[in-house]
């Protein structure tokens, strides 16, 4: 029951670490300097020792500003919608073993809980904007649909394939079982997804400022685009916690080797992320498209192949 | 000599009224009726139009002004490279036909002219305003005979739309888009994300620096041109002060020349760059815009420290400059010019090869030879579509230019898309940094004057300035009272204002995702662009943009546009 109540903390704080660390990367990589771990000497009285917490900070400004509601809106979907993509993120970290503490994982049927939770997340993330009524919003939800379908695609054939191939619905049962090729193959596949679902740039063309202004959170504001904030946070811990416990073998190890083992991975897994984000220009729609369609059906076959042995 | 030059033009146009040589330039003064006939002899020579305006002589009336520019064209008459048509008209009845329905060049000139002065250009084709309000009213604009009413309660019209249009969507880019960090807007119609159709409307500065200018004499003139453009302010310079000694008749003394092109050259560089970093961060690519930004920095330290500002150099005299390059900084610069060349090259072998990059800018925004030679693209615009064009061959400012003296080369890519005027400008960067070296190296072995004496009264009553500034050519205009020294009248016309006339028929065709990669291709510049009063009103008017749209493709597929 304690570990319930740490996970909400731990997951928050991680969310927060792992946004900062796609900043802090990022910024380094294009010659920035980013948050700042050790704040300037003179500045400490002002601005606090450290902005590791940044992304924190910039909710909580999110929260103060006044929140506009459109008249051409949907209101009560384009009020509600944050929330319940907020509590769809929010549940599924408790589905999500965190190394070697199993949670809520070991109940059966986990795995098609915490998928449909994460797609529930991403499916309110696009409902709400729909709702707004703003041209560019609808452009962007477009996009993002497009890309939702694809993305989705590996998503679901990545923890299914793993699901058969370790004879079982259950996270934690997967997630302890021993490590062998299918693993590989299919994180590879879950990799990909996670780069479109993170909006990680060469797919980062629903929020394509420079096209669409905003794209889906044109209209929102204040408190509520704060709450959409929010839950990309606990993405962020979601998809790389779910990566981490399915597809590497790190459960199976004792507890005092598995927490630290578990932030490396995950540095790891973002200062990868934060590459590719580095170092790419945005695809079209279209371009992403095929690109998804290309590599899903090569790995999906290795994947297959690997199933098979 | 003259006689043989004047003797060949008649040949090919008879009926002019007076027929004079000044400079470079040959002036014909013409009847109003004919100057749609005479651009239909220019155009199908081959000629291009510099600018058509038109200025308020007051009691007498107005002049209109047509330059043609024949150094691509299929007449050579020795020297001449411009001519210079003029007519005038009354105050009574000004109408002249039109130019704008025989080449699309002239379009948003004489939009120009319509607003500015009240003169009708008969036939135009697209009568809409180009930098006031489309809702402004008479007495400009004859056409809309009543003001439309002022909705307060704003009831809100019902949507009748037919099921074919609904699955059109019109958007808006602007007048404010992160996209386009000045003020203009582009109206696009898609279906799904593909553009259907589109329209440009511009005005939304509001300077009139032209009219300042006209008060302020010669000399203070140039640092009010330097700040049409932040970004181009050493073209600007340049090309005034072009157009100012061109109505002196001065020689000006060779380092002082030198000096110029170096700073042309870095005005270049940088602005290259900056336009490099814009495309990246509009694709999407936040590290590309940190690079090139980064190396821009180093090439405006250089400006620095050579007139002692980053942006407006302030340098720019008539008769020379004022300020002179010490041999230490000359040889510091070289050094700092040489590093930063072999980091670009590197840079451009990445951004060049980039898989992703390719992918944005090959095929985007088409622009066919004869499109960009029809419609008078300018610069790096039409340098992407095969079109060897460049100012500082054809007729070049006063700055050392001469290949024989300077080797450099003109850059043209076949491409004819975004990912051409790309390359043109990557070469064009590195073109330029050879130009840069071998002046510094003169600069750093040799001294000499930097200023000569000007004359107290000028020599000549009109005259021309050219130069090809980083987006394309430059043109400058001042035209004094008969009878005095004062300036009458001064007419700008920047490269960005043709080229934005082209993006509509670039964009058709496109993505959605892809109107700010065309927008940026062009490297516009809309503060160039926008030098005229617009005045704001609180009309609200609900318009039929489909009507709009519309007209814009049938007159560009009337002119072969399309």
């Amino acid at each position: 029951m304690i570990e319930l109540l740490l996970i909400i903390f731990i997951s928050f704080f991680l969310g927060l670490f792992y946004s900062f660390l796609i900043r802090k990367f990022s910024a380094r990589l294009q010659w920035r300097i980013g948050p700042l771990i050790f704040m300037y000497k003179d500045l400490r009285s002002i601005m606090g020792i450290t902005r590791i917490i940044q992304p924190l900070y910039d909710i909580i400004k999110l929260f103060g500003k006044r929140t506009i509601i459109p008249e051409s809106s949907r209101k009560r979907l384009f009020i509600y919608s944050p929330y319940i993509s907020l509590i769809f993120a929010f549940t599924s970290i408790f589905f999500i073993p965190f190394s070697s503490i199993p949670l809520l994982s070991n109940i059966p049927y986990s795995i098609v809980i915490v998928s449909y939770l994460l797609i529930g997340s991403l499916l309110f993330m696009i409902i709400g904007p729909i709702a707004s009524g703003s041209p560019w919003a609808f452009i962007g939800v477009r996009r993002e649909a497009e890309l939702f379908l694809v993305a989705e695609f590996s998503f679901i054939i990545s923890l299914f394939s793993m699901a058969i191939s370790k004879n079982s619905l259950i996270i934690w049962e997967i997630s302890t079982k021993e490590f062998n090729l299918i693993n590989i193959t299919a994180g590879l596949l879950m990799f990909t997804s996670i780069l479109g679902k993170l909006h990680i740039k060469p797919f980062d063309m629903s929020e394509a400022e420079a096209e669409i202004v905003a794209g889906p959170y044109t209209e929102y504001s204040g408190k509520l685009l704060g709450i959409y904030y929010l839950t990309k946070i606990f993405l962020i811990y979601d998809f790389i916690a779910l990566f981490i416990s399915i597809f590497t073998p790190i459960n199976t190890l004792p507890i005092y080797l598995s927490i630290p083992l578990f932030l490396i991975i995950s540095i790891f897994i973002i200062f990868i992320l934060s590459i590719i984000h580095v170092l790419n220009p945005r695809y079209r729609i279209k371009n992403a498209l095929i690109w998804y369609i290309k590599i899903i059906s090569i790995l999906c076959l290795i994947n297959i192949i690997a199933m098979v042995i | 000599m003259s006689e043989n030059i004047i003797n060949r033009i008649k040949e090919i146009y008879p009926n002019g009224l007076e027929y004079k040589i000044s400079g470079n330039w040959l002036i014909i003064k013409v009847k109003p009726e004919e100057l749609d006939k005479i651009a239909k002899i220019m155009i199908n020579l081959g000629a291009r139009i510099n600018h058509i305006t038109a200025i308020d002589l007051e009691t007498k009336g107005f002049e209109i002004i047509n330059v043609y520019d024949i150094t691509h064209a299929n007449i050579s008459l020795d020297n001449i490279t411009n001519i210079i048509f003029k007519a005038n008209i009354s105050k009574i009845k000004p109408e002249y036909p039109s130019i704008g329905k025989i080449t699309w060049q002239a379009v948003w000139a004489e939009k120009e002219i319509k607003e500015l002065l009240g003169i009708n250009p008969i036939g135009l084709p697209d009568s809409r305003h180009q930098f006031l309000p489309y809702e402004w009213p008479n007495p400009v604009e004859s056409e809309l005979k009543e003001i439309p009413e002022v909705n307060i309660n704003g009831n809100y019209l019902q949507l009748k739309m037919p099921i074919k249009e609904a699955y059109q969507s019109l958007i808006p880019i602007g007048p404010y888009h992160p996209g386009v960090i000045e003020g203009q807007v582009v109206y696009v119609k898609v279906e799904g994300e593909e553009i259907v159709a589109a329209d440009i409307k511009t005005g939304f500065h509001h300077r009139g620096i032209m009219k300042l200018i006209e008060n302020r004499g010669y000399n203070r003139g140039v640092f009010l041109a330097e700040r049409i453009c932040g970004v181009c302010s050493g073209a600007h310079g340049l090309a005034y002060i072009t157009c100012a000694e061109n109505l002196f008749d001065i020689e000006i003394p060779e380092r002082a020349l030198y000096i110029r092109t170096l700073l042309a050259e870095l005005n270049r560089i940088h602005s290259h760059l900056l336009w490099l970093g814009v495309v990246a961060d509009v694709i999407g690519w936040k590290t590309g815009f940190m690079y090139t930004w980064g190396l821009r920095e180093r090439i405006l330290d250089i400006i620095e420290s050579i007139t002692g500002n980053r942006i407006t150099y302030g340098i720019w005299r008539i008769g020379g400059v004022s300020r002179d390059i010490s041999q230490e900084i000359a040889i510091k610069a070289k050094r700092a010019i040489e590093e930063l060349k072999e980091e670009f090259s590197k840079m451009a072998l990445e951004i060049t090869n980039h898989p992703v990059i390719k992918s944005r800018l090959i095929n985007v925004g088409k622009l066919t030879y004869q499109q960009a030679f029809n419609g008078g693209a300018v610069g790096p615009t039409a340098r992407g579509s095969g079109w060897k064009i460049d100012v500082r061959k054809d007729n070049p400012p006063h700055a050392i230019y001469d290949q024989s003296i300077i080797s450099w080369e003109i850059v043209t890519d076949e491409g004819c898309d975004s990912y051409a005027r790309m390359i043109v400008r990557i070469k064009e960067v590195l073109v330029s940094t050879d130009i840069v070296i071998q002046c510094l190296d003169y600069l750093s072995k040799r001294s000499g004057e930097i200023r000569t004496k000007v004359k107290e009264v000028p020599s000549r009553i009109e005259a021309i300035g050219l130069n090809e500034a980083p987006r394309g050519e430059l043109f400058y205009y001042m035209k004094l009272y008969e009878n005095n020294n004062l300036l009458q009248a001064i007419r700008i016309r920047t490269p960005s204002y043709r080229n934005n006339a082209l993006i509509p028929l670039m964009l058709i065709g496109c993505n959605l995702a892809d109107v700010p990669v065309v927008m940026g291709s062009i490297d516009q510049c809309l503060a160039c662009t926008d030098r005229i009063e617009i005045i704001r009103n609180n009309h609200r008017e609900i318009m039929s943009w489909k009507d709009l749209v519309n007209l814009s493709i049938k007159m560009s597929k009337k002119k072969g546009l399309l």
